[in-house]
């Protein structure tokens, strides 16, 4: 269930055909039209509006939903849309006046964004049964004002992820600080592999996790969030050390990662063809299952032993409309996505390596997912993803700093500076 | 492709100019006629013009998509004026379309010419040309993606005559990725262009040709003096569609690099929809849609009075 799968990212071309006039400026409204006519009663059939498209999570989402009919709660109907076209779409079904009742989506600021403008629902009464959800989820799930506007599904965790037949053969181990690291990447480069794999080419946005991972290991994970949130400047000192580490391990990077997307890179890693990649569970949907064993990961190194870990455990679940015409069936079905039941019927019928967010529920069977699960488990403080403690509108200033970073490391007073303009403009607006 | 049934149209024989014009004082239209005029109009009205106009609205304002619109005059300009990205994608628009166009121009005609004769296989090598054409720009953009990745097609092909110095990560690198990207959207464009070209070949008077030759006039005279100028109505239906398919570009860019990497590949139309679907900023998006609208407008217009004066 992660919100990065590569084929609904290409989807943003289809879309792109399809907005495009030659005049262009038609297509813009699109976005503005709302949808059909009010339906008045109580107890109408809810709709759940999925992105999660790919065939296995689709068909997850279809057992779901048919057990939760045969239980006699309620009447509910799936509707799965193309990523793409559903994150695009998203503002326009919440402010219609007829929404799809629940939808499939982000925690944190993301859901927070859109409470704030009174189009969530209050699901408070089916947090009152989900009283064993740790404290860090609980958080995640209240808006700003103290109501409970999300419902957790799973999560999943970032890694250095390697094969562990190769680390055997080169003769090296997981490192466990900064230093090590280090090490580990000059040892790998004088064998001939480029230690750290990346994939820019398509998915510029991987390289957000770095972003993320040095800037929660070096000034912690509050100040973090306050950056994303425009609260403090990315030309400040502090965000400027950040570079300041990269830089002694970008000369490790896989100098063809610029050029190919994400998959290309788990090609790459499981080929041996680099030594590690920092990235999420998900890319082991592009992986062969034969390789799924020899995967193992360590966490990103530690850098200050005085700051807080923190992780970055993105979580998907889901959200009411405020505008529902069946406020109570909605609940009914919040609270059958938030049982045991349903979330290990997810997480077995699922392709991808997650964490299910009901602590009773249990994680699908292997030592990688159970070293995941205790890592997260151990961390202080969880932290989702770059466009999810901001904003998707913030995530593209974020691309170009970046991959322009990785390109040209001379110019990060420009950089910065340019990051910080492009951001106050997504803040204002 | 209006623009070309609109050149056919226009390049009808006028009518003969003794014939009156019929009175028609005092009848009235048929219904027919007028619900032809009407119902185009009206249907245009909901899907063309109002949302063009409410577009031009849109760019007044600042609007997130979710919150009602706020007036904010022309601060969407003014930011435009500034903004070193909107430059860029200006500047690259241009150049696609002198690059684009001015190539395919040159290589469709030229493909025409050598395959304008009746030669056994012809149609092969005019159906292998026309075949780029046929395939969306997305499925186009995948194969090309393929043949630039590293050690690719393009790597190996420089590999093997010796040139491995040049090898670079071409859709990566800013200063290869818009010509990487001009690339594939030429090796098909020159197909359709040479079609037209081929087109307008045919409809030359072969007894314009035998008269220059018995003239004495050698191959190069006769492309310059009776080939060229006879192509006019030709290269006015060519220059409008590439004029128009250069400001519409967007697919094959956005499908290769998405306007990257940082921007550098970034054209009008791309920075219009990552602005709009992206970042969100849905009133300056709009604003960048009507600089695009007005630049379309200039050209066709410019073209259009052009036309008239020469007509005239």
């Amino acid at each position: 269930m992660n919100d990065f799968d590569p084929s609904r990212r290409r989807f943003l071309g289809h879309v792109g055909l399809a907005g495009l006039g030659v005049l262009g400026a038609g297509s813009l409204v699109g976005c503005a039209s709302s949808a059909s006519s009010p339906s008045g009663s109580g107890n109408s059939a809810i709709t759940l509006q999925s992105n999660l498209s790919s065939p296995q999570a689709k068909v997850a989402m279809e057992k779901i939903i048919e057990n939760f009919n045969k239980q006699g709660k309620g009447a509910a109907s799936l509707n799965t849309v193309a990523s793409e076209t559903f994150r695009t779409q998203l503002p326009t079904y919440l402010t219609s006046a007829n929404p799809p009742d629940l939808y499939t989506w982000y925690a944190g600021s993301v859901a927070n964004d859109y409470a704030s403008k009174n189009l969530l629902l209050d699901v408070s009464d089916v947090w009152q049964g989900m009283a064993d959800y740790p404290e860090s989820l609980r958080t995640l799930s209240t808006d700003a004002a103290g109501k409970k506007v999300f419902v957790p599904m799973n999560n999943y965790w970032w890694g250095f992820f390697y094969r562990k037949s190769n680390f055997a053969k080169w003769g090296v181990q997981e490192p466990k600080n900064w230093a090590e690291f280090v090490t580990l990447c000059q040892t790998l480069q004088s064998k001939g592999v480029p230690p750290i794999g990346i994939g820019l080419g398509d998915t510029p946005w991987v390289a957000s996790a770095w972003f993320d991972y040095l800037n929660i290991r070096i000034n912690g994970a509050p100040f973090h969030r306050e950056l994303l949130a425009g609260k403090q400047r990315f030309d400040d000192p502090k965000v400027k050390a950040v570079f300041t580490k990269w830089r002694e391990v970008l000369p490790y990077f896989d100098p063809k990662g610029k050029a190919y997307p994400f998959q290309e890179a788990t090609t790459a890693l499981l080929a041996g063809k680099t030594g590690m990649f920092l990235i999420g569970t998900f890319f082991a949907d592009a992986a062969p299952k034969d390789a799924l064993g020899d995967l193992d990961f360590f966490r990103f190194p530690i850098i200050d032993p005085a700051v807080p870990l923190a992780e970055e455990a993105p979580t998907d679940g889901f959200f009411a409309s405020a505008k529902s015409a069946n406020p109570a069936g909605t609940k009914a079905l919040l609270t059958y996505l938030s049982s045991v039941e349903a979330q290990e019927a997810y997480v077995a019928a699922s392709a991808g390596i997650v964490l299910p967010a009901n602590p009773k529920a249990k994680a699908s069977d292997s030592p990688l997912v159970a070293k995941g699960k205790a890592m997260l488990e151990s961390a202080q403080e969880l932290t989702q993803f770059f466009n999810r403690d901001s904003s998707d509108a913030l995530q593209p200033t974020a691309d170009t700093a970046l991959t322009k970073f990785i390109d040209k490391p001379d110019q990060i007073d420009a950089i910065l500076r340019e990051w910080q303009a492009g951001a106050e403009k997504v803040f204002k607006g | 492709m209006t623009s070309v049934d609109e050149r056919v149209l226009a390049a009808q024989p006028p009518a003969p100019a003794n014939t009156r014009p019929r009175r028609r004082r005092g009848k009235p239209l048929s219904p027919l006629l007028v619900a032809f005029v009407l119902v185009p109009f009206a249907v245009e009205s909901i899907w063309v013009f109002w949302p063009a106009l409410q577009g031009f609205w849109f760019s007044l304002t600042r609007w997130d998509g979710l919150e009602p619109p706020t007036y904010i005059g022309f601060d969407n300009y003014a930011e435009l004026a500034g903004d070193a990205t909107f430059r860029g994608a200006l500047i690259n628009t241009v150049l696609w379309l002198v690059l684009f166009g001015g190539l395919s121009v040159i290589g469709g005609f030229g493909m025409a010419l050598i395959l304008q004769r009746e030669r056994r296989g012809v149609g092969f090598y005019r159906a292998a040309l026309f075949t780029p054409v046929v395939f969306s720009l997305v499925v186009t953009a995948l194969v090309w993606r393929v043949f630039y990745q590293p050690d690719g097609v393009a790597d190996e092909l420089l590999r093997a005559v010796g040139l491995e110095h040049l090898i670079r990560p071409w859709l990566a690198d800013p200063e290869t990725a818009l010509y990487a990207v001009i690339l594939p959207a030429l090796w098909r464009q020159i197909g359709y262009v040479m079609v037209l070209y081929l087109a307008g070949l045919k409809a030359i008077d072969p007894a314009l040709h035998e008269a220059a030759k018995m003239d004495g006039a050698n191959n190069w005279q006769r492309l310059r003096n009776v080939t060229i100028p006879q192509l006019k109505g030709v290269n006015a239906v060519v220059l409008s569609v590439i004029v128009i398919d250069s400001l519409r570009s967007f697919d094959i860019v956005w499908s290769l690099t998405k306007g990257g990497p940082y921007h550098s590949s970034e054209l009008l139309s791309t920075y219009m929809y990552s602005t709009a679907f992206q970042s969100l900023r849905l009133g300056y998006a709009s604003a960048i849609a009507v600089v695009i609208f007005v630049l379309a407008l200039a050209v066709i217009l410019g073209y259009l009075v052009r036309a008239f004066r020469e007509d005239a």
